[in-house]
């Protein structure tokens, strides 16, 4: 037994550092195969024997020789790519031996409060994209692009809102979907004439399930079958959650007031 | 769409898009030029091919090759996982509007144009996953892990 290098570091310290890292990186939007060759690595250059680790989207089971295991499970994902990114950096630093395992705890730390853009930055990003997606999706007069604008804004105040209440992802992304759908009827009342089909599409832009339909399609390709198909039912659920938020607001207008589309 | 100023005006409005989108992705700083690069290349890709007379689900795997490409190169020269510029860049490729549209006709209980509608998002989507899929698999000079 070579007790000796792995004296330095408890195995169950290495094991909470390599699960923790693990968790940042699966919460934050990276792939399954991602996690997995991530772990492996620290673990592998931290000196943590005989470690094994099956991910999925949402959890991870790892263990290691000496009856050293975690499990974590992790429902809720909320993208921020650039702890992803400084995970991916931390784990090649830890794999060039250049950290120390409090080092890498304490910069793990650091990753896990970075904080996303302000709540401003957001509403605006939110805003300039729902608008520029209703210029590429056949807006050719600023007034759509601006209704858009503002439901994309209101959009992501919304599910905002509803992920800090902890309510699920179907009902906030059928409530913003409503939200959306009825902003752009109201304006479309106000403004006769208002190309309602691109302010609406460039608006929906915001909820579209793209990250799942995309991470679906890698965790496909990398042979993670199980995984991909959570993602994708995931993605197909948003999209009858805006289906459905469409339809219902659509629906409460025309019979309340008469409003055509 | 063929004079150069409504090309220019598309290749700027899909690169503005997708760096809103990074922004609310969390993506630092530095990569925006690259998300947005990446994104509008894309556009410009699909809006090409449709030019052409390619269907909405081919002309979307057609973009998605140069799109997908581009986010590994990115990823190689930044630095940085594939994931960001991937993610991203797609957007403008992701059948929002088709989404949309099903669910419109439905509720005008349009069955046939629904179900039109319905079968060329899910064409969309595979062709996007193909796309994707195939440009993945290549081998690349220098492997990232």
């Amino acid at each position: 037994m070579k007790e000796e290098q792995t004296a330095k570091s408890p195995p169950q310290q290495v094991m909470a550092l390599v699960m923790e890292a693990g968790s940042t990186l699966l919460e934050n939007g990276g792939e399954v195969l991602r996690v997995q060759q991530t772990m492996q690595i620290m673990a592998q250059s931290l000196g943590l024997p005989d470690f094994h680790v099956y991910v999925l989207t949402s959890g991870i089971f790892a263990s290691a020789q000496g009856s050293v295991s975690e499990v974590r499970h992790m429902p809720y994902i909320t993208v921020n790519l650039g702890r992803v990114e400084a995970v991916n950096e931390l784990s090649r630093e830890v794999a060039a031996g250049a950290l120390t395992l409090q080092e890498a705890s304490a910069r793990l730390q650091e990753i896990r409060a970075m904080p996303p853009y302000s709540r401003l930055t957001e509403v605006v990003a939110a805003a300039v994209g729902a608008g520029s997606f209703a210029y590429l999706f056949g807006a050719h007069t600023p007034a759509p692009m601006l209704v858009a604008a503002v439901a994309g804004a209101a959009e992501l105040l919304l599910t905002r809102w509803l992920q800090k209440l902890h309510i699920n992802r179907i009902f906030s992304d059928m409530a913003a979907a409503a939200i959306a759908m009825a902003i752009v009827l109201g304006c479309g009342a106000l403004l006769p004439g208002l190309n309602a089909n691109s302010a609406v599409i460039g608006a929906l832009m915001v909820l579209t399930p793209g990250v799942a339909l995309v991470m679906g399609i890698r965790d496909f390709i990398n042979a993670d079958y199980l995984s991909g198909t959570i993602r994708l039912i995931s993605a197909v659920l948003v999209a009858g959650s805006l289906a459905f938020g469409v339809g219902f607001a659509y629906t409460l207008a025309r019979q309340l007031w008469g409003v055509a589309l | 769409m063929t004079n150069p100023l409504g090309l220019l005006a598309q290749f700027g409005a899909a690169a503005l898009a997708t760096v809103c989108f990074s922004v609310l992705f969390g993506v630092q700083r530095r990569h925006f030029w690259a998300c947005g690069l990446t994104g509008a290349v894309g556009w410009l890709a699909y809006l090409a091919a449709t030019g052409v007379g390619a269907s909405p689900a081919m002309a979307t795997f057609l973009a998605a090759l140069p799109l997908t490409l581009l986010a590994r190169v990115f990823a190689i020269h930044n630095k940085a996982p594939v994931t960001l510029f991937l993610l991203c860049g797609i957007f403008p490729l992701v059948p929002g509007a088709g989404i949309y549209y099903t669910a419109y006709y439905f509720l005008l209980d349009d069955r046939l144009q629904c179900l039109n509608r319905g079968v060329e998002t899910l064409k969309i989507a595979v062709g996007l996953a193909v796309g994707i899929a195939l440009v993945s698999s290549l081998p690349m000079a220098k492997k990232r892990g």
